[in-house]
């Protein structure tokens, strides 16, 4: 589903749609910059929460003129990957490492999505990594996350963002300011 | 050329000690910190040539280190190497006397480029 269509359904609002297109852009260059490798959007979907993942998920908050959570879930082997391309390191299981470049990874995602939200005011939260097959991760009860899936070379990845309004009028300012091009 | 190193992401130090390594810097002369109370501690106990620092870390951050580092030394260079590339972000960052300042994520080549600037070769 292209995101012009996604944007036609009624639950999903404008809001929503500006923001996933932030942290596609940053994403793509972040795993172009950081591993060298180019990831492909696929699957584009509103999911109930919780949201279903991939093994290995970094969670981020973010807070300002709209709070929310941006997760980015990778399947094992993308973490591994990923882990061994920055540490030129292999690695079989995940680790502590791995982890931790996961995290970062997340983090450098997140940071790029809120560089071109700059009139949201955001600050970042620390990632937290969760691990284990079929794990969930809960949104709060009245957001519903738009998901993305991503092909990678060594697998695939997804990244899950929900946003919640905090001061009154963001909404519509951000779909003023804000431009839907995927 | 003693360095002290503060980022909260192993991962991160790691890269970036990779680049230093490079440069010709000891392996003894690099002294790692996960936040800005620890990175501040470490600056404390030492003498150091250059500081790199992240700025979003727990217990303490890196602009709130910068800041103190600042009140007692105006001179020692300091690189800020993070996410944050807002404008506000990074004229706080120069307010508060920041050297130089790289964005996540970066090439290798801009990494060692901006190291290349602080970090003699002789070393």
């Amino acid at each position: 589903m292209k995101l012009n269509q996604l944007a036609n359904q009624p639950e999903l609002r404008q809001m929503d749609v500006s923001f996933i297109n932030h942290f596609i852009e940053s994403a793509t260059n972040v795993f172009d910059t950081m591993l060298g490798i180019q990831i492909t959007r696929k699957s584009l979907s509103l999911k109930d929460s919780p949201a279903p993942t991939h093994e290995v998920s970094a969670i981020i908050g973010l807070s300002g003129r709209v709070s929310g959570s941006v997760v980015v879930s990778f399947c094992t082997n993308v973490a591994l990957k990923g882990a061994g391309e920055m540490l030129l390191t292999e690695y079989d299981d995940v680790n502590a490492e791995v982890v931790d470049a996961v995290g970062e990874l997340t983090n450098m995602i997140a940071g790029g999505a809120k560089a071109a939200m700059d009139n949201m005011e955001l600050s970042l939260g620390l990632p937290n990594v969760v691990c284990g097959k079929d794990h969930k991760i809960f949104f709060p009860g009245n957001v519903k996350p738009v998901s993305v899936g991503f092909d990678t070379p060594w697998g695939e990845m997804a990244i899950d963002v929900g946003f919640n309004e905090v001061l009154e009028g963001s909404l519509e300012s951000v779909a003023a300011q804000e431009t839907v091009g995927v | 050329m003693k360095i002290l190193l503060v980022d909260d992401s192993g991962t991160m130090r790691a890269i970036q000690k990779r680049c230093l390594f490079k440069l010709g810097v000891a392996e003894d002369d690099v002294v790692e910190a996960d936040n800005g109370q620890t990175g501040l501690a470490e600056f404390e106990k030492d003498t150091f040539d250059i500081v790199m620092t992240d700025w979003n870390m727990p217990v303490m951050d890196g602009l709130t280190m910068l800041k103190e580092i600042r009140s007692r030394n105006a001179d020692i260079p300091i690189i800020m190497i993070t996410t944050e590339s807002e404008r506000a972000r990074v004229v706080a960052a120069i307010e508060a006397g920041v050297s130089d300042y790289l964005v996540k994520p970066y090439t290798a080549d801009a990494l060692n480029a901006k190291l290349e600037k602080w970090v003699p070769t002789s070393v």
